[in-house]
């Protein structure tokens, strides 16, 4: 994380959870990035990261998705996984907010 | 009657073609979308506080407490 804010970024982590949760989760795990809540699934949908599916018990849940944006606003990189159980390296993150020159 | 028919019923057609069709997916270079998002401490945070500070690397995940 110290090398996302070195190359001058803001890492935000956002869940279909409630704020409520993310805040605990947050302090039991020393998490020190933000963490948004979109619990009525506005941002999620916009951004091509909604998965609704019946089967699961969540039934409207985020996928595993990675954004770099520019300080005017403009999309630079995207990587939406398949696989919601898919991790991107965060050196694979950081090497693309590099090259995207934001 | 056949000479407005058909056309009439192309265009039903192609408005159910657009409404149907999934709405068009973020791409690079497209201005994202702005949102308006809960964060600790009863705070609202909007994309564009955050963009208005520098760069932002955003990530989702499915839920927490369950390692994904």
């Amino acid at each position: 994380m110290p090398q996302f804010e070195a190359a001058g970024a803001q890492v935000v982590g956002v869940s279909a959870d409630h704020i409520a949760t993310l805040e605990a989760w947050g302090k039991q795990n020393h998490v020190h990035y933000l963490l948004l809540s979109d619990f009525r699934r506005s941002m999620l949908p916009a951004y091509d990261a909604l998965v609704t599916d019946d089967k699961s018990p969540i039934y409207r849940y985020a996928k595993r998705a990675y954004y770099v944006i520019d300080k005017n606003g403009v999309v630079r990189w995207i990587k939406v996984e398949a696989n919601p159980l898919d991790l991107l390296d965060p050196a694979e993150v950081l090497k693309a907010l590099k090259e995207s020159g934001v | 009657m056949r000479r407005i028919a058909l056309p009439l019923a192309a265009a039903l057609l192609l408005t159910g073609l657009a409404l149907a069709s999934p709405v068009a997916a973020l791409e690079v270079g497209q201005k994202a979308p702005d949102f308006t998002l809960a964060a600790p401490g009863g705070k609202q945070v909007k994309l564009s506080d955050l963009t208005a500070k520098g760069p932002v690397v955003i990530f989702t995940f499915i839920q927490a407490f369950t390692g994904t």
